[in-house]
């Protein structure tokens, strides 16, 4: 090879893929709005990004799957736990954290900065980016449960969860709300006793919680409710 | 050492050589988080996150000090001629020193800008900013002054302007998370694949000519052809991390493609080396400085060519993305590629700044430096990887919880700390060893003098 091709190649390389990216730049930059909801980056999402950063949560865990690998993945937090979930962890993580094996540090957050985090990561969960992170995948739970309602017959822990007003709180596939955790998320980490034990006295599991106790139904139904909401993990083959 | 200004590399290289020691120390400790308990009562005054910034921010604070006192040794010698401002090198080593004490302190004490390896607080970035403009213009006018241009201290000066460059867009604060994380990339991904890239090919150029006496025209004509496949891969390449943040989805083909020819500049850096030493007119002396040099080459391609393309493909990223298989390739691509370039240069030049006799030393300790350091960091490599596995299969394909797929992984994170103890020793011999260079043995000078 000869000088000049060298030179060549560098220059020809160099500027093409310099074009090429900065060109992509600007197209991404007029997609983005689009993509990331921006007409919903209101103050407060702003503040509790301002909070994320000055409580250096990054580097724990990651967002987007960027910052520390220490701690859960947060880009769907809000998607699977819910507000009050957040919210109680924000708050008091020594209490929330007390039989783990990692703890999550105590910075004595106000309750404003918690709303503003809460709020943040709820506009984060909305970013459209490929359905990132897999298990955490929003549209994959939905397709799972909308197929084992199509299939089964009513169950009666299903009947139970729609006379007890579950999805008020809760998120169960295209319906609920996000206060409480998504019913297929608990599904898929814990087993029916152990829902059916929480169901009467949610407080002694995790204090400060927002739910009441489902002490009024038997020990029979508490555990079709545990049953039907362990039946919804994806795993379970659908 | 022919020239006299060049002595002002020496204090960055003990400076960045202390950091080296304490980064690794740190490196230990966020180890012991992962398999042990650390208690409530110190995660709220120290956390992890804490020591992560501490430990990440003082490997780029020490690598990039350590270029710089690179960049002082290698100019004078590449222009004929001597430092412009020699002083002024020197105050600039004490304000970014000071500068990341503070931020280190600062730390401490939650004052943080809170953006993983972008952490320093934007007043301290200004005070980088002014410390990186000196010694732009210190290097800028040396080369101006003499008029004496080379390919190799262009790569290097383009190298430190670009790394400059993107340095500012990581200082604003952004408003929206995709546009953020899409900029702080500029900085650490057009940082490793771009700028250091540029400047790591311009000093091994610089050290195969010293060493090898090979002509500067061949080692010039292939360091265009490394540098042009650098950024043509390297650029666009930015891509491979733009697949899950938000951005639209032509970035998974661009990506995928762009990063999947990564390794090929890698590779031709590695095949120029074997080359040129192949065709050298002087003897491979001293051996140490050699081992660091080729084993420095081969491990860049391993833990950034290799180990980076095995997740760099959309179809496997989606499931490796943010977990310790990143880890595992970041740790051995920093150290094949800048850790051990950084040590190469700190042995080619401290006995010629010392002027140790045949500039050749006793090189003892350092063999076991190099060997206890390589092999604790690849064995901590692989060890990330087997937990980085088990963490996608088990987190995102199998859908178990975070902290459920973490438990078998605590096994494989104290192997990891095993091997930490091994790069700790390793470090501290090769440090030790440096900052107290001795001549070599009578024999073997006179061996490396008959050469």
């Amino acid at each position: 090879m000869t000088e000049k091709a060298a030179k060549w190649i560098f220059w020809v390389g160099t500027l093409s893929s310099l074009v090429l990216f900065l060109v992509l730049t600007v197209d991404t930059h007029s997609q983005f709005a689009a993509l990331t909801n921006a007409d919903q980056l209101d103050e407060q999402v702003i503040a509790g990004k301002r909070a994320f950063q000055h409580y250096n949560c990054n580097d724990c865990h990651t967002i987007l799957g960027f910052g520390g690998y220490y701690a859960p993945d947060l880009t769907r937090v809000y998607t699977r736990l819910g507000s009050d979930t957040i919210r109680r962890r924000l708050d008091s993580p020594e209490i929330a954290f007390a039989d783990s094996y990692r703890k999550m540090p105590q910075q004595n957050l106000s309750e404003e900065e918690i709303a503003d985090i809460v709020a943040f990561f709820r506009w984060v969960s909305e970013i459209e980016n490929h359905d990132w992170p897999p298990q955490h995948s929003e549209a994959r739970w939905k397709r799972s449960t909308e197929r084992l309602m199509a299939g089964a017959v009513l169950s009666p822990g299903a009947a139970l969860i729609n006379q007890e007003d579950c999805l008020t709180c809760h998120a169960l596939g295209d319906r609920g709300e996000k206060i409480g955790g998504r019913l297929e998320w608990i599904g898929s980490r814990r087993n029916s006793a152990w829902i059916a034990e929480y169901l009467v006295n949610p407080e002694a599991f995790a204090p400060g919680t927002e739910m009441p106790s489902f002490e009024h139904l038997s020990g029979e139904q508490r555990l079709m409710i545990g049953e039907f909401i362990v039946s919804l993990d994806p795993a379970e083959g659908r | 050492m022919t020239y006299r200004t060049q002595n002002v590399a020496y204090p960055y290289f003990v400076v960045a050589l202390l950091l080296f020691g304490l980064q690794v120390v740190v490196g230990l400790w966020l180890a012991i988080n992962y398999f042990f308990t650390v208690p409530q009562d110190v995660v709220n005054v120290f956390s992890f996150a804490t020591a992560r910034a501490m430990h990440t921010n003082l490997a780029v604070l020490w690598m990039l000090l350590g270029f710089m006192g690179c960049t002082f040794y290698m100019v004078p010698e590449e222009t004929e001629s001597e430092l412009a401002w020699p002083k002024m090198a020197i105050a600039q080593l004490v304000i970014l020193s000071l500068t990341g004490v503070t931020a280190l302190v600062g730390f401490l004490f939650g004052w943080t800008q809170g953006r993983p390896l972008l952490e320093i607080p934007f007043t301290l970035d200004v005070v980088v900013v002014i410390g990186v403009l000196m010694f732009l213009a210190n290097v800028g006018m040396t080369m101006i002054r003499a008029k004496r241009w080379t390919a190799t201290q262009g790569s290097l000066l383009a190298g430190l302007v670009f790394l400059a460059l993107m340095y500012l867009f990581g200082m604003p604060f952004y408003k929206n998370l995709a546009v953020d994380w899409y900029y702080w990339w500029w900085v650490i991904h057009l940082w490793v694949e771009g700028a250091w890239e540029l400047i790591a090919a311009a000093l091994t150029a610089f050290i195969l000519m010293k060493l090898t006496g090979v002509d500067r025209k061949i080692v010039e004509k292939w360091l265009y052809v490394e540098l042009g496949l650098f950024l043509f891969t390297g650029i666009a390449g930015t891509g491979h991390h733009y697949y899950w943040l938000g951005a639209p989805k032509y970035w998974l083909w661009v990506g995928g493609i762009f990063s999947a020819l990564e390794p090929l500049p890698i590779l031709l850096m590695v095949v120029d080396t074997l080359r040129d030493v192949k065709k050298r007119t002087k003897p491979l002396e001293p051996r140490l400085t050699w081992v660091y040099l080729i084993g420095g080459v081969i491990l860049h391609f391993i833990g950034a060519g290799l180990f980076g393309f095995a997740h760099t493909l959309p179809q496997i990223n989606y499931y490796t993305h943010g977990s310790q298989v990143t880890v595992s390739h970041g740790h051995l691509a920093f150290y094949g590629a800048y850790v051990l370039l950084n040590l190469t240069f700190f042995y080619f030049a401290i006995p010629r700044l010392k002027g140790l006799p045949g500039n050749n030393y006793d090189a003892r300790a350092g063999h076991w430096g190099f060997w206890l350091t390589s092999l604790g960091v690849v064995g901590m490599s692989l060890a990330f990887a087997v937990a980085g596995v088990l963490q996608s299969y088990l987190e995102r394909m199998m859908g178990q919880s975070y902290m459920l797929s973490q438990e078998p992984i605590r096994f494989w994170m104290f192997v990891v700390f095993l091997h930490g103890l091994i790069v700790v020793a390793g470090a501290f011999i090769t440090i030790k060893h440096l900052l107290t260079l001795r001549p070599a043995p009578q024999e073997t000078a006179a061996g490396g003098d008959a050469g």
